[in-house]
């Protein structure tokens, strides 16, 4: 069986993220980089079927510009066997990498895809969902626990009230969330080896696929500053202040 | 606190812009690697160390170790880490591909060594010293013996230890008395050896102990002393782990700092003696420990850099946070914005970054040293490696003591509170002054062997090259200043040399007088020649338009306050070198 | 064109979060239809029906729709979504699981988790987790979106009186089945990742005494934390300190009980986005960096609050 895992540079977690004065977008410049937490957490998923012998090999993708090939590397290093680029530098929308990995999809064939419930820059959530929609596959998004059965890979989700199990058709999707795993620490022999793992750079036209803008980014803005607090005077008003108020409760 | 985190951008312009690491991979026979690899190599490392080791770091300081009769326990902790350092591979960053390690550059094992001495320097110490075992049985072992006991030395699964020390014999290793008598196909070993770092533990199947002794016939003094190999278990047939050895930690001492690190007495033979055997000829067991003195001094000044930086991200983060001024407003101000806890940031920032590129200038030298082709030029770089190796052992660690102190002054009444976490790195700085050659041995060092021995002439070569950055900064108008300083600097080096080269001879305690000073002397003018040239190398950069501009206008900044806080000592050290050693010597032992 | 609001629903009522939806609908403007789908979720499309500002409800009951299988759902919604102008869900797991397929098959943007409405293309999203909000305008006919429930008041559930219309079509993509499901896990969410964090300090005088705390992190779907003082005194377990030392949190909402706000414990919440702060003594330092202060008795305060809550 095949995996293929979609991974996503973004920016690192850990890094204060800072508007732009002009409110065009998020200062990028020299900010420092990294493999989307979910998205490692997706291909450590696809690792380990790999090593309990349910995959035989871990194919990742990723879309953007050169420097994406870093987290091609990191997930090399951290045990997928071969890696695809397709350059753009523009990033493109949800719906525009679905169809890009819907591509891919149909070249590779992979039994189980799997991506990151959602980037921490966009925190869209979407595109697995979309190329199960673009595939007819079904999905099993923000998993806690998967299990290959056969045909079928059975998908604990963590949902608002709990968790779910849905049984789906192979091949499906899988988006991962937080519990899933826990992502290894990369090994020096596999860094060192990664570096010979085949990577291989495609273009959207390559792909025959045409990325078209559906929305447009009109203004970026930082959250509103945290105000000076007041005192109630009473648990009545602080009640009220949480829930009409801060809209916390 | 927050836990530790690798300056990784300070790490990788060192590495690229001061060392040249392309340029050094290409000239050496380094395939494949490169500043891209080194990259993604600290980067993960850097992961490790902040998730794995650095939360294990405050629990060792406060746990410590006990022993029990299992042996030495080590902290709670470690050796789920260990085990995973080892499973991660990183025990064999430079090790010989011939024994499965990956064979990387000497200088890319430095710069992850930071890593892991910055995030938990006790347990750093482990993998540092089975470091020195894998090369005393590397360089020195027969066939053999490599075969048989680096594979899992180099791996990880074994750790190792250096075995020199007596209770009578530690700067004077001459005088040690442990004894080895022939035994058929191997030697039984008696004696008693102290300050054995991770002589005992329970993190893994055997301990390799590198053991010092004589043999029977030896001859006196330095030429008598033979290096055996003593395993905690002997091997059985298949190679594993068996019958244990009469080889056993007896105690283990209460120490100022590096808690979690057991500094253990060994003691050999209390039974039937414990079984050894011989690296390489007999009675070269000293000349072997000379060969690896390099690498050894050169980690505990790496050591030096990591509890600097350490110390540094504490004292920083704290003087972001503390309030403590009150503004026409009302609003309260952080510390960091009172120009001397500003001061005491930027000397500790300054200093750290000149010594973490030293250490890393070194690290280099070994590796152009080890594989140059040319004799001529293998003799040159041998020399410099030589001649930076005491520099980056004493100066480093010295000048750790002084910016660990910052660090705790930076906190205030809290860095005495052993809560806030400064109080561990001031006390765990504290013996890098003294282990593997103390400051006096490394100063004598420089000034016998590497200068007076050859008459100064590797001394100046460096100069030579120093002044060729000197005349750089010279040539541009933005970093006049700084040429000045560099140039005054180096005069006091070249007049330092002169000194020494004239009166060493007719004052027989002028060289270990004037040795400290001499050593600081060279250590602050490296620091500032490697700071000119981070300066000239950022200016480049940020007009070519490469890397960060915040990052690189703070380096010119940071090389500007060396050349005016940390470089004038260079003057000062010259004014007390000509003095001699007058008024060191003049008084009787009753006067004192 | 009319706006279609994917309800959530548990089969005999709405969820909360399908009224704050509507709220966000009608600032789009236009008539307002509500999809009621599910299996045996009659009483769910007649409370439906009684929600303010809904013209018409349509009801999709079959079994191919039971616990809102996105593949199924996706279909059904798609093919009515055409159309509308706009097709807006909570985001919800559901909304969340649902919706993207909904914008794919329709070949559209989706605008996930949207905190405002500008105009009817033009809305606002938190990016970044939060640390900045970008507005977005939607260049498709059809507008698929999901709305961030806390970010809207929710509609009246009464006053309304909308028609209700069965919806024939059954979408069986027969590629996923429903397996099993564990609701409201007894174990408290875990400290660092918990959206609302309570914790006690040293006013709490013992640990017996943080069962007061507990019962109403219980209310809140809490995670229980502590100053380190609570915990040097022993009321309760070093894995719960909140501090420099201890943990980081940064949750919607902490509640930080008897605590005086050492430097050291406001580095572990500084970043929660609401603070509040219950402690008798006036003077207390956590009062400067609170959004809502009362000083008061925390023995009296906390179980009212459980109550009023």
């Amino acid at each position: 069986m095949k995996a293929l895992v979609a991974v996503k540079r973004v920016i690192d977690y850990n890094v204060k993220v800072r508007v732009k004065s002009d409110n065009t977008d998020v200062d990028l410049a020299n900010v420092k980089m990294a493999l989307n937490p979910f998205c490692e957490i997706a291909v450590e998923e696809a690792v380990r079927l790999k090593e309990a012998g349910t995959v035989s090999e871990v194919v990742v993708v990723s879309i953007g510009p050169k420097a994406c090939q870093e987290q091609i590397r990191t997930a090399l290093a951290l045990g997928a066997d071969r890696g695809i680029q397709i350059e753009t530098d523009e990033m493109p929308e949800s719906l525009g990498v679905a169809k890009l990995l819907a591509k891919v999809v149909e070249e590779e064939k992979p039994e189980l895809v799997i991506l990151g419930k959602q980037s921490i820059d966009s925190d869209n959530n979407q595109t697995g969902q979309m190329l199960g929609a673009l595939l007819d596959m079904p999905q099993g998004t923000f998993a806690s626990e998967v299990k290959v059965e056969g045909d079928k890979v059975n998908v604990t989700r963590e949902v608002d009230g709990g968790l779910q199990t849905v049984a789906l058709n192979l091949p499906a999707i899988v988006t991962t969330d937080l519990r899933l795993n826990e992502p290894r620490y990369a090994s020096l022999p596999n860094i060192m080896k990664a570096k010979k793992k085949p990577l291989d750079v495609k273009t959207p036209a390559d792909l025959g696929v045409e990325l078209k803008a559906h929305t447009r980014l009109l203004k970026v803005a930082p959250p509103a500053e945290r105000q000076a607090g007041i005192r109630v005077s009473s648990v009545d008003e602080l009640v009220d202040k949480l829930k009409n108020e801060a809209k916390v409760i | 606190m927050s836990e530790y985190k690798h300056p990784l951008t300070d790490a990788e312009f060192a590495l690229n812009e001061v060392v040249g690491f392309d340029a050094l991979c290409a000239e050496n026979g380094f395939d494949d690697i490169n500043s891209e690899l080194a990259s993604v190599i600290l980067t993960e490392a850097g992961k490790f160390g902040t998730g794995v080791l650095s939360p294990l770091n405050v629990i060792g300081d406060t746990q410590g170790v006990k022993l029990t009769e299992k042996g030495v326990e080590e902290t709670a902790g470690f050796k789920d880490a260990y085990q995973q350092f080892a499973e991660g591979g990183w025990n064999s960053l430079i090790a010989d591909e011939a024994y499965e390690g990956q064979g990387l550059p000497n200088v890319l094992g430095t710069a992850v060594n930071e890593i892991w001495q910055s995030a938990n320097m006790a347990f750093a110490l482990c993998p540092l010293l089975t470091q020195g075992a894998v090369e005393a049985i590397a360089h020195h072992g027969s066939d053999e013996l490599k075969q048989t006991y680096l594979p899992k030395m180099i791996s990880g699964e074994w750790t190792g230890t250096m075995n020199l020390t007596e209770p009578d014999a530690g700067t004077d290793l001459a005088a040690i008395k442990t004894k080895a008598v022939p035994n058929g196909d191997h030697y039984l070993i008696t004696g008693q050896k102290i300050f054995i770092t991770w002589g005992d533990h329970q993190m893994t199947d055997n301990t390799i102990h590198l053991v010092l002794a004589r043999l029977p016939d030896a001859p006196a003094g330095v030429k008598g002393i033979s290096l055996f190999v003593v395993p905690k278990f002997l091997l059985d047939e298949n190679g594993n782990p068996g019958a244990r050895n009469d080889a056993h930690c007896v105690s283990v001492e209460h120490k100022l700092g590096i808690h979690a690190s057991p500094t253990c007495v060994m003691s050999y033979g209390d039974n039937e003696g414990a079984v050894g055997y011989l690296v390489g000829e007999a009675h070269k067991g000293l000349a072997y420990m000379f060969t690896m003195m390099n690498c050894a001094r050169q980690a505990v000044g790496l050591q030096g850099v990591a509890i600097a930086e350490r110390s540094y991200q504490q004292a920083l983060e704290y003087a972001k946070d503390r309030l403590q001024g009150t503004k026409k407003d009302g609003s309260r101000f952080s510390i960091i914005k009172f120009p001397d806890v500003r001061r005491m940031l930027m000397q500790m920032k300054s200093g750290t970054e000149a010594m973490r590129a030293l250490a890393l200038v070194g690290g280099a030298a070994v590796d152009r040293a080890a594989r140059a082709t040319d004799e001529a030029v293998q003799r040159k770089e041998q020399a410099r490696l030589e001649l930076l190796t005491p520099i980056v052992k004493g100066w480093i660690t010295e000048l750790a003591q002084e910016l660990t102190y910052l660090g705790t002054q930076v906190n205030g009444g809290m860095g005495f509170i052993e809560e806030t976490g400064s109080a561990q790195h001031y006390r765990d700085a504290r013996i890098l002054t003294i282990y593997e050659g103390t400051t006096g041995i490394q100063a004598l060092d420089l000034v016998g062997r590497k200068t007076l021995l050859n008459k100064g002439e590797a001394l100046a070569d460096l100069l030579a090259e120093i002044e060729e950055t000197v005349v750089a900064l010279e040539g541009e108008a933005a970093f006049a200043e700084q040429g000045k300083a560099l140039r005054e600097a180096l005069n006091a080096g070249q007049e330092a040399r002169t000194w020494l080269l004239e009166n060493a001879e007719q004052d027989p305690a002028a060289a270990g007088a004037v040795s400290v000073h001499f050593m600081m002397l060279f250590g602050f003018l490296c620091g500032g020649w490697l700071m000119g040239k981070s300066a000239l190398r950022a200016q480049a950069l940020l007009d070519a338009g490469n890397g960060d501009p915040e990052y690189l206008k703070g380096k010119l900044v940071t090389a500007q306050f060396y050349s005016e806080h940390l470089l004038p000592r260079t003057k000062a050290s010259l004014d007390t070198i000509r003095k001699g050693s007058a008024s060191i010597m003049a008084l009787s032992e009753d006067q004192f | 064109m009319a706006i279609l609001v994917i309800a959530e629903h548990d089969n005999s009522t709405l969820k909360g979060a399908t009224l704050n939806a509507v709220t966000a609908a009608s600032q789009v403007g236009g008539e307002l239809h509500l999809l009621v789908a599910g299996e045996g979720c009659g009483a769910a499309a007649e409370a439906a029906a009684q929600v303010a500002g809904v013209s018409k409800v349509l009801v999709a009951d079959n079994a191919a729709y039971a616990h809102q299988l996105a593949e199924n759902l996706s279909k059904l919604v798609a093919e009515l979504g055409k159309d509308y102008s706009h097709v807006i869900a909570p985001a919800t797991t559901t909304g969340k699981n649902v919706m993207p397929r909904v914008a794919a098959l329709l070949d559209v943007a989706q605008l996930s988790d949207i905190t405002a409405v500008e105009s009817d293309n033009t809305f606002q999203r938190p990016i970044y987790a939060g640390n900045a909000i970008a507005t977005v305008e939607s260049l498709d006919p059809i507008k698929v979106i999901t709305v961030r429930g806390t970010a809207f008041d929710a509609a009246a559930e009464t006053g309304g009186s909308a028609s209700v219309e069965a919806v024939a079509a059954v979408h069986d993509a027969g590629i996923s089945a429903f397996v099993g499901e564990e609701v409201a896990q007894s174990d408290r969410p875990e400290l660092t990742s918990a959206k609302v964090v309570v914790s006690g300090g040293r006013g709490m005088g013992n640990g017996e005494n943080f069962a007061i705390l507990e019962k109403l992190a219980d209310k809140l779907g809490a995670a229980v934390g502590a100053s380190r003082a609570a915990v040097d005194a022993g009321f309760v377990p070093n894995d719960m300190q909140v501090g420099q030392t201890g943990k980081i949190v940064a949750p919607e909402l902490y509640i930080a009980v008897g605590i005086s706000g050492a430097i050291q414990h406001l580095a572990g919440m500084k970043d929660s986005k609401v603070i509040v702060a219950i402690n008798k003594d006036e003077e207390a330092p956590i009062f400067q960096v609170a959004d809502y202060s009362l000083v008061a008795d925390l023995f009296e305060a906390v179980p009212e609050l459980d109550a009023k809550l």
